[in-house]
């Protein structure tokens, strides 16, 4: 595929599409052609805003503008219909969906076919993949650094919604904890250590009836290598959501966080990394740097027409085992 | 830096629980740095031991600071550098309230109940217009009689500078006149303008692109020895820095949140040019007293 300009459109302009179309624009060779968003406010501004720019209100319309790839950033409940519509309108081939791929492994499934008919490269906003704490865990795990992994406990907390119990100040996500936050720590669970399947979930409701706010589950890999998922956004003292993973390995620790990488070897050794350690600059930095780093991949892929991961049919796992926990924890 | 004084701010990044280390550090420092009249108490050391202002994203946890400063009667003797908004806590209520449209509902709803008049006429215009200019400035009235009624009258305001997450997103998107009306408005209400950046180097080459006058500005950035928060690179930002027209750069994260020891991150600091002063955030009274010490020491002869 040549493309000079690359044409891109992103739908969806709440704080995510504002984030990536932001870092689309300074990227060489990117051209922003048009920004979709259905609340009409938002597009009066960005009409006033970007006036060379097309601002429309429904996906259809895009079909209308010459596009080489789209965004979509919406909520995740429009997520399968606003990728189904960009693939069967074809209004373009390459798609980014922001986490998580669908709103379930059923949809997600539909979207990883229409994806390989299209021909073109699909990836999933799990932004963690770029960032340097994690690429650097997942290059030890790679090289065996520490041995085989035996046992992972991966976490995602925030305090969101810690202390709010009867007294919510608004609502929390209604696609639940473990699809807002733990995706993430699935997402990495997936990537370091493959397939895994649910033994035991257990989900919890705090601030209201009905939503997600916590969930606890068992897992096996494939390997025989066991781990634990533990996911809230009522924890005490994460004003920032945190997501990360302690594995055991026969030759030793690897504790892995947004924050830093610790590497305990039973002989002793001792390493830490802090992001400070592992270059953690990029072009433009909005947000963290891991966005940046994950758009410029996802266009050069797209230029060089090779697969993006995580594609559609990798992330299609996390929508599998969020099912599968909450089927477990019923 | 000439005649002018420098400027020795103390940052608020404790003070709202934050680490750039980790965020297991500021869980370690515990709860005191974010309570009000302690957080109060160690500006207060630091005033004493060389600091003369304080840096702060506008929260009511910070308003809530100034109030406990100005009713020791100290307020006079801070230079305020207010940012706005404190974005990543919009961000935050935004996940919580639904998106962007519930935030956007909420703010108005507390401009509304502020009772600021002018605020409000140019906020109806602003959303009957769609004209984003009218709602920057509705804002920011909102954002400085919430610092005037906390800091109170003596309080020395010297700069509003604009979040790291707005100025680099309206950075990316290219807004030159946004950047534009920022300035002016700023200047004609009777401050500087400032603005918070992780993109030094770029915001300088766009801000010459536009004809933004520099030197009308005042910038603050990650400036430190290991190049932390420093994109593209430690070296282009230290070639813009050199390429300024005057001191009006303020260096924040000069210790890249505490990976360096204040001699080693402040002798870096020291051999820079166009410096017009530092920020930097005290989690204890011993930090306090020794790193603003330090900073006067170092920087004062620079």
């Amino acid at each position: 595929m040549i493309v000079k300009n690359l044409k891109v459109a992103v739908v969806g302009m709440g704080k995510m599409g504002m984030l990536h179309a932001s870092i689309l624009n300074t990227i060489p060779g990117v051209e922003l052609v048009a920004l979709c968003d259905k609340n009409f406010l938002i597009r009066r501004f960005l009409r006033k805003v970007f006036k060379e720019i097309a601002i429309v209100n429904s996906v259809k319309k895009l079909s209308k503008i010459d596009l080489d790839a789209v965004y979509v950033t919406t909520p995740v409940s429009s997520h399968y219909s606003v990728a189904k519509a960009i693939y069967s309108e074809n209004i373009a081939s390459n798609l980014f969906v922001e986490k998580t791929l669908a709103s379930n492994f059923g949809e997600a499934k539909e979207l990883c076919e229409l994806a390989r008919d299209s021909g073109g490269v699909n990836m999933v906003g799990y932004m963690r993949r770029f960032a340097v704490t994690f690429q650097k865990a997942k290059n030890l795990l790679d090289k065996k650094a520490v041995g085989e992994p035996v046992l992972f406990k991966a976490y995602a907390f925030s305090s969101d919604f810690y202390g709010v119990e009867g007294n919510l100040d608004g609502q929390p996500s209604n696609v639940g904890v473990v699809r807002d936050l733990g995706c993430h720590a699935i997402d990495l669970a997936l990537w370091f250590f493959g397939d895994l399947e649910i033994e035991e979930a257990k989900i919890k409701s705090i601030v209201s009836n009905g939503v997600e706010d916590s969930a606890y589950a068992e897992v096996m890999a494939t390997n025989g290598l066991r781990g634990e998922f533990d996911i809230s956004w009522c924890i005490d003292k994460h004003r920032i959501p945190e997501v990360g993973v302690t594995i055991e390995c026969s030759e030793g620790t690897i504790n892995v966080n947004d924050d830093k990488l610790e590497l305990n070897l039973k002989s002793g050794r001792y390493y830490r990394w802090f992001r400070h350690d592992l270059r953690d600059t990029v072009a433009f930095w909005l947000g963290g740097p891991e966005f940046f780093r994950e758009d410029d991949y996802f266009v050069k892929s797209v230029i060089g027409n090779h697969v993006a991961e995580p594609s559609f049919y990798t992330s299609a796992k996390v929508d599998r085992i969020i099912d599968e926990i909450r089927a477990k924890a019923d | 830096m000439g005649a002018e004084e420098k400027l020795f701010l103390v940052g608020d990044n404790p003070f709202h629980g934050i680490s750039h280390l980790s965020q297991e550090r500021s869980r370690v420092r515990g709860d005191a740095p974010t309570n009000p009249e302690y957080a109060a108490k160690l500006i207060l050391i630091s005033l004493e031991n060389g600091a003369n202002g304080f840096m702060f994203s506008v929260s009511e946890t910070t308003l809530s600071i100034l109030n406990v400063i100005d009713r020791n009667g100290m307020v006079e003797s801070l230079s305020l550098y207010a940012i706005v908004p404190y974005a990543y806590e919009y961000v935050r209520l935004a996940g919580k309230v639904g998106g962007v449209p519930g935030l956007a509902k909420r703010i108005v709803k507390e401009v509304a109940f502020s009772g600021n008049l002018n605020a409000i006429a140019g906020g109806l215009k602003g959303v009957i217009e769609a004209d984003l200019g009218s709602l920057v400035k509705t804002y920011l009235a909102y954002e400085i009689s919430r610092i005037r009624s906390s800091a109170g009258k003596r309080a020395r305001l010297e700069s509003i500078m604009l979040h790291q997450l707005i100025t680099d997103m309206c950075l990316g998107f290219d807004m030159d006149w946004f950047f534009d009306l920022y300035v002016n408005h700023i200047l004609k209400i009777g401050f500087k303008p400032g603005f918070n950046t992780g993109n030094f180097a770029f915001l300088v080459k766009k801000f010459r692109e536009w004809n933004i006058n520099l030197e009308e500005t005042v910038i603050a950035a990650p400036f430190n020895k290991i190049g932390f928060q420093m994109n593209p690179s430690r070296e282009e930002c230290e070639k813009a820095l050199a390429d300024m027209p005057k001191p009006n750069v303020l260096a924040i994260s000069i210790l890249a949140a505490g990976y360096l020891k204040p001699k080693e991150a402040i002798d870096y600091i020291a051999n820079l040019p166009n410096i017009k002063g530092v920020a930097v955030g005290v989690s204890k009274e011993s930090h306090a007293y020794e790193t603003f010490k330090l900073i006067r020491e170092k920087l004062n002869s620079s």
